[in-house]
């Protein structure tokens, strides 16, 4: 079936069109690749492009289409690296485009000033970030592999998926098996590791505030997405009747809703999707919880490049608190991310990712992993 | 016609006010803003001068001076060097106040400065008029710099008010409504359960019945199961080593994200605090809210707000059940009643912060002694008299801020009740302005200390 195009944003009279003069900044060349994990299946589209100077960038969105790639190409070509208003602008209706354009322009100019992409975004608030490892696999077997790799890798933080609620187990039973499972996971790790409950959205909102109430006692960091209903009086039967801090946005790409859900005090821990949201639009998003005190930990389960560039930006927020990172069960999986970033790995120190000082996202990207993994280039 | 003909006939016209029909007195026949226009008359006529030539006493304030005071920085803070403020007058009266302003000392001696041609000329009696000449004149309203400058020349003119009519401030505000003094607490700082019953017993024994501790480390905006099971367990150590009947409060010192404070005054409701003060950072008065909302342990803030204006939104809200201005930043003693007066009637209690120098301390104790919502005052002292109390003595001629049997005992003389030992000031020369103590997280961000 032909994929159907959706519909561009555009703002013709805030923006004015391309300057007409050559600039080295001015991109000239626009290439992407949609590429998609072995083992997992994980999707994940990278775009690199190139300025009329030489220099290059990279970055990398949620999965994309053809047809909503070459759109994206006709927007920014000729506009320059450092336009990224225009970019959020004209490519609100596709935000996975918009990160990976806006990311890859961040990159270039990053790149062209000879600096990491922190130092651009406003210079490094820490020297390391924390990590936050999503693991694969629903049950504690299933997640083994997973949090033994993550383990290894440094990673002292980590997700687990809480038990998705079957229709005729009792809400106190269900109660209990989301306990258990936190408990076994809790042990699994052992001494030292700490936990964010992640609800997938699947839960109702009166589910998710007795389970909040009930896991207060087990610390958890956050839970994570309890539901994916997301109004002021849904949340409120959560954040009304529990102190269990909240993490909310990973479905989210306006900056109202963002507002919305602070102002409302619904959200203790912003999540926007790395994916969906490019640096600068998450920065604007962290300027304003920040206001409110709230954390931000932008939700990511894509690939490497954007879980990278997820840590410069956390370098460069007072209140960001981790860069989540897909932690893969399968060897493969984690092969390929490790050949596309040139070798540079998504691990840390006792749970902290030590900041590189080079230029740009701070590796070089492999275009031919990008190619060999590439579903599709375009 | 050239620019600057156009310029000046503008101005020429707006020197008629259009209420009045009056002409105006401009400073300047050139003004650059509109501003200039609405301040010129303010500017042109000192009140003590003319306006209220009929109305006011003899008194004039004829000079404003601040004294730097610095402590050696094993006995005290070395981001606090005292800032007194001595305002005097034609007939010798002479006033103290306190502008002590954590880590901007420089800045709080030049604000005063700057304030004084405001000030001098006037009438010291008017203290009301020259807090709001101050206070809305400087046009940016409120700020810790400028609050801390009017704190010390407020409290110096309201020490001159006390002498020229020979009673205690506490008198001229209403009180005293205990006279056996005002309930007091100090800070303590113990790490094991031994530790904190032998303060305990220490405490007793001096007649103290609250001391204020803090949590045991930085926090950040979401916190670890290991770190919130660390604060809880040393909150409950002290309740356990203190025994039931010794208060205790702990300062948060806005440490915590209102996320983080929630669960903390969940889980350590039981203990029944005193208080639990500066549970968050004080900007966001919602956020505050709503951390606070799912607790009954009393809820301390104030300390950094400046003017009445400043804790308005707090008492408006009901957030908080007990206000913490700082004397020597609020506004000084005419805006620490204020800030009382309005707690008052929302059933608020007082328990004003004081951790700087002696005269602020002093001042605070005369605005306690006066509010039936009073519950504590704070200072930054120890059970044990320390060296920094022999300097203070030194300074003040006598143990000031120490108390006795829980209390500290109220000034009997006029005014603020103290002599400052001027030669005494000289022995411990102002050292310059030392940034306020900075504190980092694991990662090397900046922490709230």
């Amino acid at each position: 079936m032909k994929p159907k195009r959706r519909k561009l944003t555009t703002f013709g009279t805030a923006f004015a069109p391309p300057a007409a003069e050559d600039h080295p900044l001015r991109i000239v060349d626009f290439h992407a690749w949609r590429l998609k994990e072995p083992d997992s299946g994980r999707r994940y589209s990278v775009v690199r492009l190139r300025a009329q100077g030489g220099a290059t960038g990279y970055g990398e969105g949620g999965p994309s289409l053809a047809a909503e790639i070459a759109a994206a190409r006709t927007a920014v070509m000729n506009r320059r690296a450092t336009e990224s208003e225009y970019v959020r602008a004209s490519l609100a209706g596709l935000p996975a485009l918009e990160a990976a354009v806006s990311n890859a322009m961040l990159d270039l100019a990053s790149r062209a000033k000879e600096m990491p992409i922190y130092r651009y975004l406003g210079g490094p608030v820490r020297y390391k970030a924390r990590l936050l490892a999503h693991l694969e696999g629903k049950t504690a077997a299933e997640a083994r592999p997973s949090l033994e790799r993550a383990k290894r890798q440094g990673f002292q933080l980590f997700t687990t998926a809480a038990p998705v609620r079957d229709a005729m187990i009792p809400l106190r039973a269900y109660v209990d098996q989301v306990r258990q499972h936190l408990t076994d996971m809790q042990a699994l790790a052992g001494a030292g590791a700490e936990w964010v409950l992640d609800g997938h959205g699947a839960m109702t909102p009166g589910d998710a505030a007795t389970l909040a109430v009930a896991l207060e006692p087990l610390h958890p960091v956050w839970f994570d997405e309890p539901t994916g209903v997301i109004t002021q009086d849904a949340l409120a039967k959560i954040v009304d009747e529990s102190v269990m801090p909240i993490g909310l946005g990973r479905a989210i790409t306006g900056l109202d809703a963002f507002q919305g859900l602070l102002a409302n005090g619904s959200v203790n821990v912003v999540r926007p999707d790395l994916g969906r949201n490019s640096l600068t639009k998450i920065k604007r998003v962290a300027a304003i919880a920040e206001t409110h005190y709230v954390a931000i930990a932008p939700f990511h389960d894509g690939g490497p490049i954007g879980a990278l560039a997820g840590i410069h930006l956390n370098a460069a927020l007072l209140n960001a608190y981790a860069q989540q990172i897909p932690v893969p069960s399968s060897d493969r999986d984690a092969a390929m991310r490790a050949e596309i970033t040139s070798g540079l790995r998504e691990s840390g120190t006792k749970g902290f990712f030590a900041l590189v000082n080079r230029p740009g996202l701070g590796f070089e990207v492999n275009e031919k992993a990008l190619d060999a993994y590439s579903e599709e280039r375009i | 016609m050239k620019r600057r003909q156009l310029l000046t006939a503008l101005a020429g016209a707006g020197a008629w006010s259009a209420a009045s029909g009056q002409r105006r007195v401009l400073s300047s026949p050139l003004q650059d803003c509109g501003c200039g226009f609405q301040v010129a008359t303010a500017r042109d006529v000192p009140p003590g001068e003319t306006a209220f030539r009929d109305v006011i006493s003899n008194l004039r304030v004829t000079n404003i001076q601040t004294v730097g005071v610095t402590l050696d920085p094993r006995i005290a803070q070395a981001d606090r060097p005292y800032v007194f403020v001595k305002v005097e007058t034609n007939q010798g009266v002479v006033g103290w106040g306190e502008a002590t302003l954590e880590g901007k000392a420089a800045s709080a001696m030049a604000c005063v400065a700057d304030l004084k041609d405001l000030i001098v000329g006037c009438d010291p009696m008017q203290v009301e008029h020259l807090y709001q000449l101050m206070y809305i004149g400087s046009f940016y309203r409120g700020g810790p710099v400028l609050g801390s400058a009017i704190s010390g020349i407020d409290q110096a003119l309201w020490d001159i008010r006390g002498k020229v009519m020979n009673m205690p401030v506490y008198e001229m505000l209403g009180g005293p409504v205990d006279p056996r003094g005002v309930r007091g607490y100090y800070h303590a700082d113990v790490w094991t359960l031994a530790q904190t019953r032998e303060l305990r017993d220490k405490t007793k024994a001096a007649g103290v019945t609250a001391l204020k501790f803090q949590l045991p480390d930085l926090l950040e905006w979401v916190e670890t199961n290991a770190k919130i099971k660390r604060a809880v367990a040393h909150l409950e150590m002290l309740r356990e080593g203190l025994g039931p009947d010794l208060d205790f409060a702990v300062d948060f010192h806005a440490r915590p994200s209102p996320t983080v404070a929630a669960i903390l005054l969940r889980e350590v409701e039981p203990l029944q605090m005193l208080f639990a003060e500066e549970i968050c950072p004080p900007e966001n008065v919602r956020a505050m809210a709503r951390a606070v909302r799912h607790s009954t342990t009393p809820i301390a803030t104030g300390e950094r707000l400046i003017a009445s204006y400043g804790c308005s939104e707090l008492i408006d809200m009901d957030v908080i059940d007990i206000l913490q201005p700082d004397i020597n930043h609020v506004g000084g003693i005419t805006a620490l009643w204020k800030v009382s007066a309005a707690a008052e009637a929302s059933g608020i209690r007082m328990a004003p912060h004081a951790c700087e120098g002696p005269i602020g301390g002093i001042a605070s104790l005369h605005v306690d002694a006066a509010g039936p919502n009073f519950l504590a005052q704070e200072i930054c002292g120890s059970v044990d008299a320390g060296e920094k109390n022999r300097v203070w003595e030194d300074l003040m001629g006598f143990p000031a801020m120490r108390m006795v049997d829980g209390r500290y005992p109220l000034p009997t003389r006029p005014g603020l009740g103290v002599d400052v030992n001027e030669a005494a000031l000289k022995r411990y020369p102002f050292q310059g302005t030392k940034p306020f103590v900075m504190a980092f997280q694991e990662d090397g961000a900046v922490g709230s200390i």
